[in-house]
């Protein structure tokens, strides 16, 4: 290739490591001195070397043109869009809910008011497992870790005074109920009187990843990954522009398997949502640009960077020439990130650095869409200050201190560009195991995933006992863990609120339009057709979630939890 | 009591999530370590009812159950598990929670019947030395 040389290339790459050579002995052993510190070791494994030279990019083999490029154009490393953060910052994001309906929506309209440009419910475990309010699995439960949403009627009092096109995307996770959240997207902007193509639906939508990290699945992977897909393949006739999957490296790292290998395994549970709408004869132009992946690096800030640069190039490549893509739409991937650090028990305020840099590392790595962790978000519901200063963080990331002034600043240097080369390295390398190990459904069911991550989180844990991994509060200068009392624990009269709505919900409904739309949610699994059709009508009828998912239930049967540890 | 009396057996731990909540890292790492000390454990595996982890408790013949909880559930199902121990005859079972649980919250919940919660931060170290240290020598000989 005559890619035009880098002048530091004038003076020759082995004369270059020469004096690299020469300046570790003489200079660097000596200040050294014997002994390091600690283990210079990055959370996934990697030897991190005192100084990166262009003898490390000659060793890697870079090509500039092949692996890095240029931001908007193949292989994406540098960004998935050509102007990146310096025309649009990235979207300013928030994930939140709690308490019920009437508490949260206070919450949405405040954020709406200082900026948030993109809201994401938090629902409750009882909505996400598919349980009623009134179900007995909900007891203590109902509006806990998000707002409880069991009927449209709740999303309507949810959003009310906020359009569903007034923000860049609204969205929520529901990873087990994903035609269910979608179909309430969609009846929201009919009761608001606002076209599909006038607003942008984000939905997680991702439960293959649930029974290995997350813990909210219901049904047994296969039916469920099949009725994720639905959704993709619903918007792709009825609203393309809309973001119905993000699948998730998020939760399998912090469940310990590590950033690498937690994208190899969601990079396959990605392969195998896609494999399931190309057998339905959908194309790879089609489908590709529906999808979101949802990157995750917390302990080492320029590994982030390098993930999200290597899993951009992993993706183009994969689509194109795994999967014939022509589009550059469907090749240039989108990312969401929610920032975190090591956020830690005590003092929880040093949080706010912690998750400030994690984010900045996502920022500079070229995030689409960019959440912070509450600092209180370990402990508790964030507080409204909290969430304000995460929304804020965010603002400040993408306007101030230059950080978004030209694209990708990072590209470019010995160390970034070396690790981005390493990390990729070792997701495909992860991702061959993946498929040895039988694909996103053996990961699951043969153990693989569970046996990954449970080694990882005991590594990590040994890493914080032994002092290995530094952690200012934990093992350096420790501090007695302590959970605040100013915790903030919601309105304790939500729950009360959600049962009596939940109950006049369901008097004041047609118990004939609701048996006719259920029986067809039925007719819908029986037949193996798309569900959504069948969901949308159930929800606009105000069946609750619990009673669709009771339909899926008794036609898929339930997960069977794993006691391996 | 002296750490050199050899035990009648092992200690022999649940390990348990109760509720919806669906975060297990903290509860397998726990387990491991237990573990990986000598201890007997069984996890029960995600989203039991405190009925279900009775019946395994009293099953397995366990010394302790470890609970896992995060989502802020412990106020009602905590109790509810040591009501339902008391009243099936298994008063000699302790209880351990581990997680995210309020300041204000723990005195509350020792009141009500749980031995101690560790939270989250806590080295495995700090476990294993209190379980040693709490675990009668013989069943039902100290409370």
């Amino acid at each position: 290739m005559n890619a035009p040389k880098p002048p530091f290339q004038a003076l020759g790459p082995g004369e270059i490591d020469a004096h690299a050579k020469r300046w570790r002995d003489e200079a660097f052993e000596p200040a050294r001195g014997g002994a390091d510190r600690k283990p210079f070791v990055t959370d996934v494994g990697l030897p991190i070397e005192p100084l990166y030279t262009p003898a490390d990019l000659e060793r890697i083999g870079h090509d500039y043109l092949r692996d890095t490029g240029f931001p908007g154009e193949f292989p994406f490393t540098r960004g998935e869009r050509a102007g990146m953060n310096r025309t649009d910052p990235f979207v300013v994001s928030a994930y939140s809910g709690f308490g019920d309906a009437i508490a949260c929506n206070r919450r949405f309209r405040k954020l709406v008011e200082i900026g948030a440009e993109q809201i994401l419910v938090a629902l409750d475990l009882p909505t996400q497992c598919g349980y009623d309010s009134d179900h007995e699995m909900s007891t203590a439960e109902v509006g806990q870790v998000g707002v409880a949403i069991d009927s449209l009627a709740d999303m309507e009092l949810l959003f009310e005074g906020i359009p569903a096109d007034s923000v860049k995307r609204i969205g929520t996770l529901g990873n087990s109920i994903g035609p269910i959240v979608l179909a309430l997207y969609a009846a929201l902007g009919e009761k608001q009187g606002i076209p599909w193509s006038r607003y942008t639906v984000n939905l997680q939508n991702d439960p293959l990843k649930e029974y290995i990290a997350r813990g909210t699945q219901i049904l047994p992977p296969e039916p469920a990954a099949k009725l994720a897909v639905d959704p993709v393949d619903w918007c792709v006739d009825n609203a393309p522009n809309w973001s119905p999957m993000t699948v998730c490296v998020n939760h399998i790292n912090a469940g310990g398997a590590g950033s690498s290998m937690g994208t190899s395994i969601a990079l396959g549970n990605a392969r195998h949502y896609i494999d399931l709408l190309l057998a339905r004869g959908r194309s790879i132009d089609d489908v590709a640009p529906l999808l979101h992946m949802f990157p995750d690096e917390r302990h080492d800030f320029f590994v982030s960077i390098a993930n999200l640069r290597a899993l951009r190039r992993i993706w183009a490549r994969m689509m194109k020439e795994r999967y014939g893509a022509t589009r550059r739409e469907a090749m240039a991937l989108r990312t969401t990130v929610y920032g975190h650090g090591m956020e830690a028990l005590a003092e929880p305020l040093n949080n706010i650095p912690r998750t400030a840099f994690g984010t900045l590392a996502y920022v500079l790595g070229g995030a689409s869409y960019v959440y912070l962790a509450g600092y209180d978000e370990a402990v508790s519901t964030p507080n409204e200050d909290s969430a304000r200063l995460a929304l804020r963080t965010l603002q400040i990331i993408a306007h101030e201190h230059g950080f978004g002034d030209t694209i990708d600043p990072l590209g470019g240097s010995y160390y970034v560009e070396t690790l981005t080369s390493q990390v990729e390295r070792q997701i495909l390398d992860g991702l061959a195991q993946v498929d040895d190990a039988g694909g996103a459904l053996a990961v699951i069911g043969a153990g693989f995933g569970r046996k990954v991550m449970t080694q990882g989180a005991v590594r990590r844990q040994r890493a914080i006992d032994s002092g290995e991994r530094p952690w200012v509060t934990v093992n350096k200068w420790p501090q007695k863990p302590n959970v605040p009392n100013m915790a903030f624990r919601g309105d304790p009269q939500a729950a009360e609120r959600q049962l009596e709505r939940l109950a006049k919900v369901k008097a004041g409904r047609s118990a004939k339009d609701v048996a006719d739309a259920l029986a067809k949610v039925d007719r819908a699994c029986a037949d193996g057709a798309n569900s959504v059709p069948a969901v949308l009508e159930a929800v606009r009828a105000y069946a609750t979630v619990g009673e669709i998912v009771d339909v899926w239930r008794r036609r898929f049967g339930s997960f069977v939890p794993s006691t391996d540890f | 009591m002296t750490t050199n009396t050899p035990r009648r057996r092992r200690i022999r731990v649940l390990i348990a999530k109760v509720g919806l909540d669906g975060h297990d890292v903290g509860a397998r790492v726990v387990a491991r370590g237990l573990l990986d000390a000598g201890m007997e454990v069984v996890y029960t595996g995600l989203r039991r009812t405190p009925d279900e982890v009775v019946r395994a408790a009293i099953e397995e013949d366990v010394d302790w159950i470890g609970v896992s909880t995060l989502s802020g559930a412990h106020m009602v199902l905590l109790p509810k598990l040591r009501r339902l121990l008391d009243e099936q005859g298994a008063a000699d079972i302790r209880i351990l929670a581990g997680g995210i649980v309020p300041q204000e919250d723990i005195p509350l919940l020792q009141d009500k019947g749980v031995a101690q919660v560790f939270l989250s931060g806590t080295s495995i170290g700090e476990i294993v030395e209190y379980l040693q240290r709490e675990t009668p020598l013989e069943r039902g000989s100290a409370a």
